[in-house]
């Protein structure tokens, strides 16, 4: 505002000092007024860039400046890692909120005095351990990490001056070893290391407040693991894996591999309890495998369920002789191979199908590449490459190819589901959502199959399995471990992959024993038929009102028609001819028959 | 002249500036206040989820069984206790009050809205009050139209032996609990519930022939929940319920037989369940 008169006042004077005349006198007034002019247009145009400035500030930012707090979310969690949940919504995993204790050194006038007031409120802690932590030059020391809340108020009441505590979390299990395998575990930093901590660790670390909902049920999982237990300490084994299977959606129900460990202390125990041998092991499976050859067989078009084959000369190829666990010394239909597990039968099966028919058929059924299972600890299956005569001879009845449990169940599924290959998955299908699949037998083969399983357990190896109203069917399987480069003969896999209810399958029940011991109850004998196949009779009891399977008569027609096959391959039940026996059919009392729940009388 | 419009201006500068002090006072309490709600709900949460993870540690299947055992007389559900529904037979239509009685219940309106599994419980509860005694000392009360008959067919209930001796030990639940409205819906539900459980219980001819199948082969339907023999049991298990909550009996179960006890040692007891959960937790270094 001072500018004007004072220009104007310069601009007098100087025009005085000039002495000009009027007609200068006049332009002096223009220039003038043109200054004005100038000088106001800057004027408005601060004055009105401050007004459209304030118009803004006031009206149009929606109360200024932003908030320092706001309203939490709903559905937010305080953690930062997701739970994982079974699949009635029971916690496997969680993320609790702990403190842990550091100091600053610098801060900690007497360092020995602090150690001592601190191992006094903390036992566990070493005295000279923390007193080198607390004289030492650094600024930050971690004293003791996850603090349970006791611990958090000792260290407090000690009042010492330069230690403080961090918000942390940790990981905690509530189930502890039920889900070891299948959950695995964190480390200190709250990484996965293992299972499906280590599988969806990002994913966990990404959406904290969505949990991680699996195909698991706890309950299944409790009563599959009391089983196995139970098992290995009567066989004295050295381990186990069972798995539950729902065949129609590919869902892994429940899995156990034993021994397993406490996943809030992995590291402390023995490294050979982490190691799952549901998944990554990878075994020779044995008899189990005539399922697939026998499905082969059939889906081949090449050989009918009543075709019979010679079972009494043993096969030399090479340096090997093929030969029966108990040879029959007669021709076999294909139902009594299947039924007596006849290794001979199923050579010459695979010999009429061919190699090549047999090498495509097994990478369909997923035998020559890691499952589909999200678990990181998915075992590569052992394929012989080349695939050649012999390999093709001992593939037949499960020798010479090692594929891992799930891969030997979800293909079984496939075989008596209808035919359908659903890659298994550990999570929960959301109900509704198609479930991925492809049709890798037909249909008939598929019916087939069904009544061979059944025929297992109604005559043949696997009888102990039978559960009354559940038409339990399945197949035994028994493989010699390799050690080095020969065979072991008191060494074995004994295993046995139960289905129910056989008329229309719902859910695989597969249990595999590492080197049971054979005891007295069985007559010396430590086969699938033996230790496996009573388990699985024992789990299906328990998990069958559990899974809300309608118990059923089993000698009622519609049952009968649905699952019926006799030694000579008929499924005509109605002229069931009078039982002839069969050298082999053991008597009925046989296998494990230990109580796993005992009457409430007796005393465990 | 000029002074008024000082002191107006001025006067309207110190309100506007006091009221937006104020404001901002407010403003600030708010924010505070909102700060330790969130800072109460943090908390709170990360309580809710450690009382989440003990009980599931609790609910470990496991544990329960072992508690199960020695506190319950209750054995794991066999294939042989199910029984599909269609294969149960009807129940015969001899008795005239069970022929007159699905008349009425249309009628009633809100019987048929009751779900299949609720009204055998419904239909159960009031003989249980009821007894004999219970039934006519509790029909004057409801001065209903209907009341005569349900009058008359509330004898016919009345002598049905097998039901109240399975209910003697629950004693009485309901007499007063029971509005007037129960009584007159269920009273006429009674003999109508075709439904397994009623079915061998109301009438006594039919006890016998029903009463052979319930001993031996139970569960009429497949959930457990609805066995109709123990149906009162699960209903109103008062007296064996109050042992094992007794949260002082827990640690010491009555058959500690050598193997439980090994195992009951690592079991946490009911009591230090939250120190058995720290101590997990503090276990890893």
């Amino acid at each position: 505002m001072t500018l004007p008169p004072l220009g104007l006042i310069l601009h007098r004077a100087f025009a005085a000092l000039t002495h000009r005349s009027k007609p200068s006198a006049t332009a002096a007034m223009e220039q003038t007024r043109y200054r004005l002019m100038v000088t106001a247009a800057v004027v408005t145009t601060v004055f009105s860039a401050i007004g459209v400035k304030l118009v803004i500030a006031t009206l149009f930012s929606h109360g200024g400046e932003p908030r320092q707090h706001h309203a939490l979310e709903l559905d937010s969690t305080t953690t930062n890692r997701a739970d994982i949940i079974d699949r009635n919504g029971n916690l496997l995993a969680t993320s609790l909120v702990t403190q842990s204790l550091y100091a600053d050194p610098k801060l900690i006038s007497r360092p020995d005095e602090a150690a001592r007031k601190l191992v006094s409120a903390l036992p566990e802690l070493d005295y000279k351990e923390v007193y080198g932590k607390l004289s030492g030059e650094k600024r930050f020391v971690w004293l003791k990490r996850n603090l349970t809340p006791k611990q958090q108020y000792a260290v407090h009441r000690l009042g010492i001056p330069g230690m403080s505590f961090e918000r942390e979390e940790r990981r905690f299990y509530p189930a502890g070893n039920l889900t070891s395998h299948i959950v695995g575990f964190t480390g200190v930093d709250n990484n996965g290391l293992a299972g499906l901590e280590q599988g969806f660790s990002k994913k966990l670390n990404e959406d904290p407040a969505t949990p991680l909902q699996l195909s698991i049920d706890l309950r299944l999982q409790h009563v599959l693991r009391k089983e196995l237990i139970a098992t290995i300490q009567e066989f004295r084994a050295i381990g186990a894996a069972g798995i539950v299977f729902d065949v129609r959606t590919g869902e892994v129900m429940a899995m156990t591999s034993l021994p397993d460990f406490d996943p809030q202390d992995p590291t402390g125990l023995n490294p050979e309890t982490l190691f799952n041998r549901a998944t990554l092991g990878v075994y020779e499976m044995g008899s189990t495998f005539k399922i697939f050859n026998s499905a082969l067989a059939l889906d081949s078009g090449k050989i009918r369920v009543t075709d019979t084959f010679d079972a009494a000369h043993p096969i030399k190829i090479g340096r090997f002789t093929i030969n029966d666990y108990h040879n029959l010394r007669r021709a076999l239909t294909v139902a009594e191979v299947f039924q007596h597990s006849s290794n001979l039968g199923s050579v010459r099966m695979a010999q009429v199908v061919g190699i090549a028919a047999q090498r495509a058929f097994m990478a369909k059924m997923g035998f020559t590449r890691p499952t589909a299972l999200e678990l990181p600890e998915s075992g590569w299956p052992l394929v012989p490459n080349p695939w050649r005569e012999v390999n093709s001879m001992t593939i037949s009845f499960g020798h010479g190819i090692s594929v891992s449990p799930m891969h030997t169940v979800a293909a079984a599924a496939s075989v008596i589901n209808g035919g359908v290959f659903h890659p298994p998955t550990i999570l929960r299908r959301q109900p509704g959502a198609p479930i991925p699949g492809e049709q890798v037998v037909s249909r008939q083969t598929s019916d087939m199959m069904r009544r061979m399983f059944r025929f297992v357990v109604t005559e043949g190896t696997g009888k102990s399995a039978g559960v009354k109203g559940y038409v339990v069917g399945g197949k035994t399987g028994t493989a010699d471990k390799q050690k080095g480069r020969h065979y072991q003969k008191n060494s074995r896999m004994s295993s046995f992959l139960g289905a129910f209810p056989m008329h229309d399958p719902r859910y695989i029940v597969y249990v595999l024993i590492d080197e049971p011991q054979a005891t007295a109850k069985t007559y010396g004998y430590a086969t699938g038929g033996w230790v496996a196949a009573p388990a699985v009779g024992r789990i299906i009891k328990q998990i069958g009102p559990l899974l809300d399977v309608p118990t059923v008569d089993e000698s009622a027609p519609e049952i009968l028609s649905a699952t019926y096959l006799n030694a000579a391959g008929s499924t005509n039940w109605a002229q069931q001819p009078p039982n002839t026996p069969t050298a082999a059919a053991p008597n009925p009392p046989k296998g494990s028959t230990v109580a796993s729940v005992p009457a409430p009388a007796k005393t465990r | 002249m000029k002074g008024k419009t000082w002191l107006f201006w001025g006067g309207l500068i110190a309100a506007a500036g006091a009221v937006l002090f104020q404001t901002s006072y407010d403003v600030q309490d708010l924010e505070e206040k909102l700060a330790g709600l969130n800072r109460k709900i943090v908390t709170e949460q990360e309580s809710i989820q450690v009382l989440r993870a003990e009980w599931s540690y609790l609910n470990d299947p496991a544990k329960l069984e072992e508690l199960a055992r020695a506190h319950l007389a209750l054995q794991p559900t066999e294939a042989r206790q199910f029984v599909a529904l269609d294969s149960l037979p009807m129940r015969p239509a001899q008795a005239p009050d069970a022929v007159a009685a699905p008349a009425p219940l249309p009628g009633r309106g809100v019987n048929p809205a009751l779900p299949a599994s609720v009204v055998p419980v419904a239909a159960s509860a009031p003989p249980v009050s009821g007894a004999a005694t219970m039934a006519t000392a509790r029909l004057p009360a409801p001065a209903q139209p209907t009341q005569t008959v349900s009058a008359a067919r509330v004898p016919a209930p009345a002598p049905k032996l097998s039901m109240d001796k399975a209910l003697e030990k629950t004693p009485v639940i309901v007499p007063a609990a029971l509005p007037v409205a129960p009584t007159v819906k269920t009273a006429p539900i009674k003999p109508t519930t075709l439904i397994p459980a009623a079915a061998k219980a109301p009438p006594a001819p039919p006890v016998a022939p029903a009463a052979a199948p319930a001993t031996s082969a139970p569960a009429p339907q497949p959930v457990p929940a609805a066995l109709p023999p123990g149906k009162m049991a699960p209903n109103a298990p008062i007296p064996p319920l109050n042992r094992p909550t007794d949260i002082a009996n827990r640690p010491v179960p009555p058959t500690p037989s050598a193997a439980a006890t090994a195992a009951k040692a690592q079991q946490p007891k009911a009591t230090d369940s939250l120190g058995m959960l720290v101590a997990r937790l503090g276990a890893n270094r």
